[in-house]
């Protein structure tokens, strides 16, 4: 345990027998407890505020889940689930210590049924297993995160994940039908079902994107969607990001809806070129992946139409992907985007906003200059069909002035979201990262209802404590410095 | 006692309409749009005051280029679409009688009807809501933007509630680009089995249909009827929707055509432009068109469909089966209308819902039924959670009450 205090004392003693009724759960090698063990679960992809759980938990059931939160009740500790750990604002942060309960483990694919187009999956089960298990069925799971090499279907079903593919296909909440969860009380209950449409309010539509605070998924019921019969990928080279974000406009206004429409400037160009030689312009301001998916008599057309398009918007020109080889590899570069970024620098911060897409021009001219005045580097690949921006900014972690740097920048650029009429959260959640975000994007009376749904399903706020919701409204604490928390020791 | 109305002009009036009420006189609030769906759940409109969201009409904000659209509750849905329309967009939502039904009313019932396969429903559309609370707090969730994940999707909770856990005042939607045309192809096919293997096939065609209907001989002909086509329905029709441009249209037909012709076949027509328009109207309505004693709603899965509505049919229900997606809406004919005939029916066909996890609600019937039966279906095992949340968000129950769940509770 982390405390250090005196073997004898009585919060130690309840320590030991906390830990000891969770080894009797779980089992012993499935609980963490060692200060060096701990030290990974300190953060997720969000890496500006760390602090350790006191405990990790490994369950391999529902059962074990409930188990574990009935326990976590008794010893009055604050609990949050973890999937992967690829959460980009900080919600896997253990505040006030406590319980991790670490959903790895439960990984399996329990059923799936092509007749009725759903699958039932437990939420440690990476979401590209899930892809990959229906290759060849004609079906697959639509929602695609960037991430999805790693992350799990909990946690993309606790953050409502979006992907490239959400522009046509929907974000997580559209594909799923139901789910089993533990509640903060620790009771199991099923919401939704296999079924359409099951009577009553849409709890599950509330639950997804819930960030973990309303309780523990242990199980996800998924809709399958029907492959695209034919698609076509195509990469348009502009000489100006407005050049790009006109021929986005040009290709929505024409009522083209692609299956994704992806942005990346010329940093992030650069830097895959660096790592990967994918072969791409060095010069060119920004690209576009765009990929069209219908039937095979109209794709065709429906490329020359995109293609037309682009090159009214002034397109260098616009290259197309012959053979599923090319495409893939179109894709990789896209996905690995993430990856490449390590060359340009030792830290990133990956923000996550959206604007209306006509304002995308706008926004993106405003990051521009933020990064000038801040003295920052900031590279840009993203979600543009959808208008979701993801900026990211370059720095190094162990320059205490930089990263405040980095904060204040971050935050200008989410305040002129809203001002464009946007959110400050496409995908990644507002976990501890956007807190102070909230009463801008909300109002007292708006926080006040979410706040009631919060305390009708999570009472205590033992689960998952100082998510999402500033807990006493207005209290301007953005104007406090971030600092690393550790804001209450629970043992 | 006769209900009071109140019909306010701006979601502040209501806000403050609603404060004062639950101040004091706690009337009961029946929030109304078009009055299509106010016999929904189990009592009729309690006595109190509806409230008629019929002036909070406006377009507040159409940025047709960020196919979104923000618009008060209480638009009409023909208005709505014919604003879309101009610019070639639409909310794909098949809604009945779109000349009366509000905006809020169609949310609030979510309703939905053959498209919904293509296109899905409600909670896949409303990307921002605003509402008034039981106390008469106007709030907001969601924004104007087609992602966006901060806070709680109150959205996705107040599409269906059916006015029970607060008055939806705006709405922001999520277009899509309107189809150049569309077209069905119609057929008439030997027995259920003979179409379930069909839907099986339709599982891994290379077309992308847009609706897959089975309509029994009795809906079909009712269907046909309000269509003024002239169609065979003198076996099971299997009826399958395209959308998208004359070409994918044609080419569509085409493969469906060959893809399904085998044996149990006995006509198949393609229905085109304004008969085709005809009949997705026919087959939106068919949920609300009914003279006679009750319509119902069963969700199952849609492999149990067919079974389930070659017995529906043995026992005289007209159905149409929304096959992609497991929903049969069936009407009672004339002769079954006792209320003993009618129980045994929707007993046993809730019976056949129920083996996977379905269910089956009443979506209307005789006023004076409504207490004899499972208007909501059978409690389902959320039923507590959600008593909680109504609770929670209405604690004097003044918002519709006893209607949805509260009221399925009770009994
Ligand atoms: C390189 C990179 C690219 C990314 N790209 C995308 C992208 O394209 N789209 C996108 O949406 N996101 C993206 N993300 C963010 C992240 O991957 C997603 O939010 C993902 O859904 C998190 O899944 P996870 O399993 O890692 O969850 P975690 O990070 O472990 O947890 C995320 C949140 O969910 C909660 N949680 C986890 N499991 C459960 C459960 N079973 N029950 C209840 N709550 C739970 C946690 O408490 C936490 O609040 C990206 C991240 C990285 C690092």
């Amino acid at each position: 345990m982390t405390t250090a205090l005196a073997e004898s004392s009585p919060v130690h003693v309840r320590a030991q027998q906390l830990l000891a009724r969770l080894r009797s759960i779980v089992g012993d090698e499935s609980v963490l407890a060692e200060q060096a063990e701990l030290l990974v679960y300190e953060c997720d992809g969000y890496t500006v505020e760390k602090k350790c759980p006191d405990v990790v938990v490994f369950p391999t059931s529902t059962e074990q889940v409930q188990a574990i939160v009935q326990i976590c009740n008794e010893f009055d500790v604050p609990f949050v689930p973890r999937g992967a750990g690829t959460s980009l604002a900080g919600g896997c942060l253990p505040i006030g210590g406590g319980v991790m309960i670490a959903l790895t483990r439960m990984k399996r694919i329990l059923e799936v049924n092509l007749r009725d187009r759903y699958a039932i999956v437990e939420p440690g089960l990476v979401n590209v297993h899930l892809t990959q298990h229906l290759k060849g069925s004609g079906y697959h799971y639509a929602p695609d995160p960037s991430s999805q090499g790693a992350c799990t279907i909990g946690g993309n079903f606790a953050t409502n994940s979006g992907g490239p593919h959400t522009l046509k296909y929907g974000v997580t909440v559209n594909h799923v039908l139901g789910a089993e969860v533990v509640l903060p009380d620790g009771s199991v209950i099923q919401l939704g079902g296999t079924v359409e449409d099951v009577p009553g309010f849409d709890l599950t539509g509330l639950f997804v994107g819930s960030e973990g605070t309303l309780g523990i998924c242990t199980k996800v019921i998924v809709r399958l969607t029907r492959d695209p019969a034919a698609f076509r990928t195509m990469l348009g080279v502009f000489e100006t990001v407005s050049d790009a974000t006109r021929a986005i406009s040009e290709i929505i206004g024409a009522g083209i809806v692609p299956a994704a429409l992806e942005m990346m400037d010329q940093g992030i160009v650069s830097a895959l070129e660096q790592a990967f030689q994918f072969g791409f312009p060095l010069d060119a301001g920004a690209v576009l992946l765009i990929e069209f998916d219908g039937l095979e008599v109209a794709v065709d057309e429906e490329a020359q139409r995109i293609t037309a398009l682009c090159s009214q918007s002034g397109a260098r020109e616009v290259r197309q992907a012959n053979t599923p080889k090319e495409r893939q590899l179109l894709w990789k570069c896209r996905k690995q985007a993430f990856g490449a970024i390590g060359r340009l620098s030792p830290s990133y911060c990956t923000q996550d906003g959206v604007v209306p897409r006509t304002k995308l021009p706008e926004i993106l001219e405003f990051i521009t200059d933020c990064g000038q005045r801040h003295g920052l580097r900031i590279v840009n690949v993203f979600h543009a069909g959808d208008g979701n921006i993801h900026p990211i900014l370059l720095f190094d972690e162990r320059d205490a002035e930089q990263v405040q740097r980095v904060l204040l920048a971050s935050d200008e650029i989410l305040a002129k979201c809203i001002e464009l009429g946007g959110s400050v959260t496409g995908e990644h959640g507002i976990g501890v990262e956007k807190i102070s975000f909230m009463d801008k994007l909300f109002s007292p009376e708006d926080l006040a209802v979410m706040k009631s749904i919060r305390d009708c399903f999570n009472p205590t706020g033992h689960c998952s404590p100082g998510k999402m919701l500033p807990t006493s409204a207005g209290c301007g604490n953005e104007h406090l410095p971030k600092t690393k928390p550790g804001r209450r020791a629970a043992l | 006692m006769s209900a009071l109305d109140f019909t306010p002009a701006t979601q502040l009036e209501l806000s403050r309409f609603v404060a004062e009420n639950a101040q004091d006189g706690r009337r009961t609030l029946c929030p109304v749009g078009g009055r299509t769906a106010l016999q929904y759940g189990y009592s009729a409109p309690a006595p109190g005051t509806y409230v008629s969201l019929g002036q909070l009409n406006k377009l507040v904000d159409y940025p047709a280029r960020d196919m979104t659209i923000t618009v008060e509750a209480g638009i009409r849905i023909d208005a709505l679409q014919q604003a879309l329309a101009v610019e070639r967009q639409r909310l794909p939502i098949d809604i009945p009688q779109r000349e009366r039904a509000t905006l809020g009313g169609a949310l609030a019932t979510n309703t939905s009807g053959p498209r919904r396969f293509g296109h899905g429903t409600f909670r896949d559309y409303v990307i921002g809501i605003s509402a008034v609370d039981a106390e008469g707090r106007l709030f907001k969730a969601g924004g104007r933007v087609v992602k966006n994940v901060a806070g709680y999707d109150i959205c996705k909770l107040l599409v269906g509630s059916r006015g029970t856990l607060a008055i939806v005042t705006q709405v922001t939607l999520k277009l899509r680009p309107l189809p150049e045309t569309s077209a069905q192809l119609w057929m008439t096919i030997d027995s259920f089995p003979a179409i379930e293997q069909r839907l099986e096939r339709l599982l891994t065609s290379q077309a992308r249909p847009a609706a897959i209907e089975v309509l029994n001989p009795a809906a079909a002909a009712l269907i046909v009827r309000s269509a003024r086509c002239e169609l065979p329905v003198d076996a099971p029709v299997l009826c399958i929707g395209v959308e998208g441009s004359a070409r994918e249209v044609d080419w569509q037909l085409e493969t469906l055509t060959q893809e399904l012709s085998t044996t149990g076949l006995q006509e198949c027509r393609r229905v085109r432009e304004h008969e085709a328009d005809r009949i997705w109207e026919a087959l939106t309505e068919f949920q609300t068109c009914a003279d006679d004693p009750l319509t119902f709603e069963a969700n199952l899965r849609p492999s149990q469909c067919m079974e389930f509505a070659r017995r529906a049919t043995q026992l005289g229900v007209a159905v149409q089966v929304h096959a992609g997606n497991g929903l049969v809406v069936g009407q009672l004919l004339e002769e079954a209308a006792t209320i003993d005939k009618t129980t045994a029916v929707l007993n046993e066909l809730r019976g056949l819902a129920r083996v996977h996890g379905g269910n089956l609600v009443v979506l209307h019937c005789d006023a004076q039924w409504k207490s004899h039966l499972p208007m909501c279906g059978d409690p389902e095992p959320s039923w507590g959670l959600m008593k909680q949340l109504k609770q929670k968000l209405d604690p004097h129950g003044l918002l519709n009450p006893g209607r949805f769940v509260d009221g399925a509770m009770s009994l």
